[in-house]
């Protein structure tokens, strides 16, 4: 997230039409008087980025018990699709195609490496999914270079809005709306079908739901390839904000990381409430303390771990 | 019909052997129990029928069906609903929850949710309680019940009285012969021979990982049930 942190205004993204008129309009930036509520908002902006992203991480740790390295990778990927796609066929297409590339993905990873290796030692599936993040972004280098690139917003939510006399790109909010619909969508589907009763069980009881007749085993396969497709969706909804390259997944993936551990290994609610909080304190910590600004989920999350050794919310509420 | 049959089956945890060379056999309606101290074998005995425990000779067979490869959810496909040592109630679900996973295997048959709520009717004043948050009486009827909801031909309880003050443990035995009498046959593997004595009519006695004694419960003798069961 390169971009997010060296704009003036610590403001994600690189939409030329909200920088033009916010220079014609409100003159010079002023990183400390910037109103509060922008700030916020793009605290849920990265809040909403790393929700999409860590929820899959959430729901693979869940069902699979992995914790994966590749998935800042997949983000990656993602992106690089998305943008591809959106080259030739437009940014929605770009969505859609990109998250269908990364359930894909998603479905052979499961098949190849967190099947097989289930029952190893966690490090060896922690050394296999880091040495996959280490190919994919090779692989992505050799496929697109290593030169940035850069997605535009599409026409639809090109422009910005003023907000308390200040201007607030489309784009931005269009990502926090985003982040919530698949909240929204997540969590009635874990709390409303059947499939979603399956896996909340599973994610903490992978036998006793096998006993009732669950086949845990598609289940767990149908969830991995659901949590790298919103890894993929993570990565397209970002492009337009942040500049692209190879190594884009490690950044983000250490505070997703930090998202899951803080909201709790394991739970779907913790996960929401840990990004949007490290959403927060990551953006302000951008804003006024720079230099600083990576610590701060660190620190965050230690101090949540301190209080609460189990993360915010205990796996499976 | 044979619901369930081991033949001749060895069963690991890892290297180490746990069962040898142990038959049982269960058919449609019948009440059986294995009966064993504590470390016998006993729930291994679930634990290969649910490929927890990996079985390297003999046979399992579901339904009069041999199975080669047995997952988590083949028993319960089969119609054999496992009602589990400690109960194993899933965190995080509400009562409610707990027993719509238990349906998940889609049998049809009587039981329902209602249904259930009528024979436990604590469960119905609790639907929205997490089902971890229950008294272990409460908790074992909510197990039951779950297993209920698959409809199953055969309910295998392991354990069923431990932990539960011995009133519980005489309305869990009417439960049960109740539930016998429906036609639904009981695999009960206890060492509370109390309980046994009041549900079963054929037992299989366990001893170091092998039978040692099979027959019907009313030959079956003090000095037997002293030597190898607590009672």
């Amino acid at each position: 997230m390169r971009l997010w942190e060296e704009t003036d205004d610590g403001a994600p993204g690189t939409v030329p039409e909200a920088t033009t008129e916010r220079r014609r309009y409100r003159g010079p930036p002023r990183r400390a008087a910037a109103p509060m509520l922008i700030q916020t908002l793009n605290g849920l902006v990265y809040g909403g980025l790393l929700y999409v992203l860590a929820v899959g991480l959430v729901l693979i740790f869940g069902l699979r018990r992995v914790v994966n390295f590749a998935h800042g990778s997949l983000y990656m990927v993602g992106a690089y699709v998305g943008y591809t796609v959106t080259a030739v066929a437009g940014f929605w297409v770009g969505i859609v195609v990109a998250v269908l590339v990364l359930t894909g993905i998603g479905v052979i990873l499961d098949r190849l490496v967190f099947r097989p290796l289930q029952d190893e030692d966690p490090i060896v599936t922690m050394l296999v999914t880091f040495g996959l993040l280490l190919v994919l972004e090779d692989a992505v280098r050799t496929i697109w270079g290593k030169d940035f690139l850069t997605v535009q917003p599409p026409p639809l939510l090109a422009g910005v809005v003023h907000l308390t006399g200040t201007s607030f790109p489309v784009y931005r909010l269009a990502v926090i709306g985003a982040a919530i619909l698949v909240a929204i969508g997540l969590s009635l589907w874990l709390r409303m079908s059947r499939v979603g009763l399956y896996v909340r069980a599973s994610s903490v009881d992978p036998l006793t739901t096998g006993m009732q007749g669950v086949d845990t085993e598609f289940l767990s396969a149908t969830v991995v390839a659901i949590g790298s497709g919103l890894a993929g969706l993570s990565g397209t909804i970002s492009a337009p904000l942040v500049a692209l390259s190879p190594s884009m997944g490690g950044s983000i993936l250490i505070d997703s990381f930090v998202v899951v551990v803080t909201g709790g290994l394991g739970s779907f609610t913790g996960a929401f409430i840990a990004a949007m909080l490290i959403g927060q304190v990551h953006n302000l910590g951008v804003v006024f303390v720079p230099g600083a600004a990576s610590m701060i989920p660190l620190v965050l999350m230690v101090l949540v771990l301190i209080w609460r050794p189990g993360g915010l919310v205990k796996a499976g509420a | 019909m044979t619901l369930l049959s081991l033949r001749n089956v060895d069963a690991y945890y890892g290297r180490a052997q746990i069962l040898h060379d142990v038959s049982v056999e269960i058919a449609a309606g019948e009440r059986v129990a294995i009966l064993g101290r504590n470390g016998v074998g006993k729930t291994t005995i679930v634990n290969a029928c649910l490929g927890v425990a990996s079985v390297h000779r003999g046979q399992i067979a579901f339904g009069g069906r041999a199975v080669s490869t047995i997952r988590h959810f083949t028993a319960a496909r089969a119609g054999i609903a496992v009602v589990p040592q400690g109960r194993r109630i899933v965190p995080g679900l509400t009562v409610k929850e707990n027993l719509l996973l238990g349906g998940a295997v889609n049998r049809k048959g009587a039981w329902t949710i209602d249904t259930v709520f009528e024979l436990f009717p604590m469960l119905r004043e609790r639907t929205e309680m997490a089902g971890t948050a229950l008294s272990g009486g409460q908790q074992q009827m909510l197990a039951i019940g779950r297993a209920l909801m698959a409809n199953p031909d055969l309910l295998v309880l392991d354990e069923p009285s431990e932990g539960l003050a011995p009133v519980i443990v005489d309305g869990l035995a009417d439960t049960l012969r109740d539930l016998a009498a429906s036609g639904t046959a009981i695999l009960l593997i206890e060492q509370n021979f109390g309980l046994v004595h009041r549900v079963a009519e054929r037992y299989y006695l366990l001893s170091k990982g092998a039978i040692v004694e099979t027959g019907w419960l009313a030959g079956l003798s003090m000095e037997t049930l002293k030597k190898h069961v607590a009672v």
